[in-house]
């Protein structure tokens, strides 16, 4: 059984952009945990409060209720950051360094001994393929190799919990899969628990088993990507020859809804008996069906559709309550 | 341990590639070598016979020993280096904590499993390194310059800059009780500069208190001095501790006072400081 690192429980987190001004609400009560191994992805429109939950694990902010644990201790404490990884969004690695200086001055700060410090670094700056940067200053890095160059930095100390802002930011397309592929393998074979915050839902799409879908400053929406996706009352409906019209009017007489695309049909049921019926039908009048799936949203559609949602107190929950 | 050693290799590092360091050890061999050539001493037997300061030539009545020569020009130099040094090391070591409080900075800093008043307390030991690191250098150049002309080695010169790191431990303090309120380099600067004047203005407390028409402005100004660091005070004391015990001059007398209530004075910064960093947000 895999163990809880990053525990979230009712997080609230109020301000005041100045002296005198109303105050504004960044969180307001939200639940969600990762498990180690596990890729989380935390998304959510700009202002919905993911970076302030971000600060609030790692201290750098402090929540106005609720608590937020890390590695089982509560964030605040130092050690609670002892094997964690932070890649922030917009981060600025001193410009006057070089890739092994600055790997050597915060594996220093994680408590690593010289000897793992010049192991890590080569070992992370080749598999980020930026090796051969090593002993130039960051200040003519690019953009995308200053994102590699973070990224080195927040997997130096081997975490067990990842935080990452927008990590493949400015990165290329090959870069990207690169970047997949290393937390990947990370969580999967270190138990690494991965927490990404990212604007690109393809990219949370592609890495993250869960995620987690942040809305003025409540969960909107939370389970695996695979529940979130999926519509549960529509169905790919494609049979081998195409169904007649008094075949299609049937299907529309017992209630469901039909929309031809392309050759094939998308079926829209009330239940899986309802589905079972119309397939019944297909067969009753000799047809045969080639494919039967259920359709599919993209991230971005359930995205957009809770981002979009009339009643901003809503929240939806695939799951039941967010985990 | 290895989160001091982490920042004074980090604060060396900037000092270094952002020239800092290059203009402050230039400044100050400059200043050394000026030293170095304008002083010509002529010495028959152990005793000084003449003496020339930048080509000119200085009266010395009747025969002055060298030791005696010696010890007035260091414990008169020492008092030039106490505002060179401090103004120096304000200048060079000011903006480490508004560096360090800078947006995408401060969270790689924070995300360490260190606790903030070890990290501030380490970027204040690394300051006070880098500052030390030019005290020494000026202090210990100057001594050996003057002891290579003169033969003569006058360890005292020593404690001035004893007392000049004291002063500059105690305005970096307060540089960063600013530098974690304002983030702004030039604020903490000119703040720090501010109190230094102001401290010296502040020795004269007591003519400022009897041109006072009321008791409690009398009152407010005897607290200031009180609770400011006694920069005026401190330049004395270097020239008196340099001089040494033999030189019977009611000025140079020194005191502990000014020296308890500078260090009180610096450990409230720090202290400060550090809760003020302890809570903030970023």
């Amino acid at each position: 059984m895999s163990q809880t690192v990053i525990e979230v429980s009712n997080l609230k987190k109020k301000y005041r952009s100045s002296v005198g001004r109303s105050l504004i609400t960044a969180l307001d009560g939200i639940d969600f945990s990762v498990r180690e191994g596990e890729l989380f992805g935390l998304l959510g429109p700009n202002g919905a409060g993911k970076t302030t939950a971000v600060k609030i694990l790692l201290d750098l902010t402090r929540p106005t209720a609720g608590e937020a644990r890390l590695n089982g201790l509560p964030a605040g404490h130092p050690e609670s950051r002892r094997r964690v990884g932070y890649l922030p969004e917009g981060h600025k690695i001193p410009s006057y360094l070089t890739a092994r200086q600055a790997l050597g001055i915060f594996g220093k700060m994680s408590g690593l001994d010289n000897v793992t410090i010049k192991r890590r670094s080569l070992e992370l700056l080749e598999k980020l393929r930026i090796a051969q940067w090593i002993d130039v200053r960051v200040k003519k890095y690019s953009k995308g190799m200053t994102q590699r160059l973070g990224l080195a930095i927040a997997l130096l100390h081997s975490p067990h919990v990842l935080l990452l802002d927008e990590p493949t930011d400015g990165v290329d397309p090959v870069g990207r899969r690169e970047i997949r592929d290393i937390l990947r393998t990370e969580a999967a074979t270190n138990g690494t628990a991965v927490l990404l915050n990212s604007h690109l839902l393809s990219e949370i799409e592609l890495t993250c088993d869960h995620v987690a879908v942040l809305r003025n400053g409540k969960v909107a929406a939370a389970g695996s990507i695979e529940e979130l996706t999926r519509r549960a009352t529509q169905y790919k409906f494609v049979p081998v020859v195409p169904v007649d019209d008094s075949l299609v009017a049937a299907f529309r007489e017992s209630g469901a809804g039909v929309e031809r695309v392309n050759g094939h049909m998308l079926l829209t049921v009330d239940d899986v008996t309802h589905l079972n019926a119309l397939v019944d039908k297909l067969r009753a009048s000799g047809g045969l069906l080639a494919e039967l799936s259920p359709v599919r949203s993209t991230l971005e559609d359930v995205f957009v559709d809770l981002v979009r949602a009339v009643d901003p107190g809503a929240q939806q929950s695939v799951e039941g309550d967010a985990r | 341990m290895k989160v001091l050693m982490a920042n004074i290799e980090d604060v060396m590092r900037e000092a270094a590639a952002r020239w800092t360091l290059v203009a402050y050890f230039f400044l100050s061999t400059i200043f050394i070598l000026i030293f170095a050539s304008a002083i010509n001493l002529d010495i028959v037997d152990g005793a000084l016979a003449g003496a020339k300061l930048f080509g000119k030539q200085v009266e010395v009545s009747g025969t002055m020993s060298i030791e005696k020569l010696v010890m007035g020009f260091e414990s008169g130099f020492s008092g030039v280096l106490y505002v060179l040094c401090t103004f120096l090391a304000i200048f060079a070591t000011a903006h480490l904590v508004p560096r360090m409080q800078e947006k995408g900075t401060i969270d790689l800093y924070l995300s360490r499993p260190v606790s903030r008043v070890k990290l501030i307390l380490s970027r204040y030991l690394a300051g006070l390194i880098l500052a030390g690191s030019n005290v020494l250098y000026l202090i210990g150049s100057i001594w050996m310059i003057v002891a290579w002309k003169t033969h003569v080695l006058h360890p005292r010169f020593f404690l001035a800059g004893a007392i000049i790191l004291f002063l500059i431990a105690t305005l970096l303090a307060f540089a960063f009780l600013i530098g974690v309120v304002t983030s702004s380099t030039a604020v903490s600067i000119m703040a720090t500069y501010g109190v230094f004047f102001f401290g010296v203005m502040l020795a004269g407390h007591a003519r400022i208190e009897a041109a006072l028409s009321k008791e409690w402005q009398a009152m407010g100004i005897k607290l200031l001095y009180w609770i400011m660091p006694k920069t005026a005070e401190l330049a004395t004391a270097v020239v008196g501790f340099v001089a040494g015990p033999q030189v019977n001059n009611e000025i140079l007398k020194v005191t502990a006072a000014p020296f308890v209530s500078t260090a009180i004075f610096g450990f409230v910064c720090l202290a400060l400081a550090s809760w003020l960093f302890q809570r903030k947000e970023f």
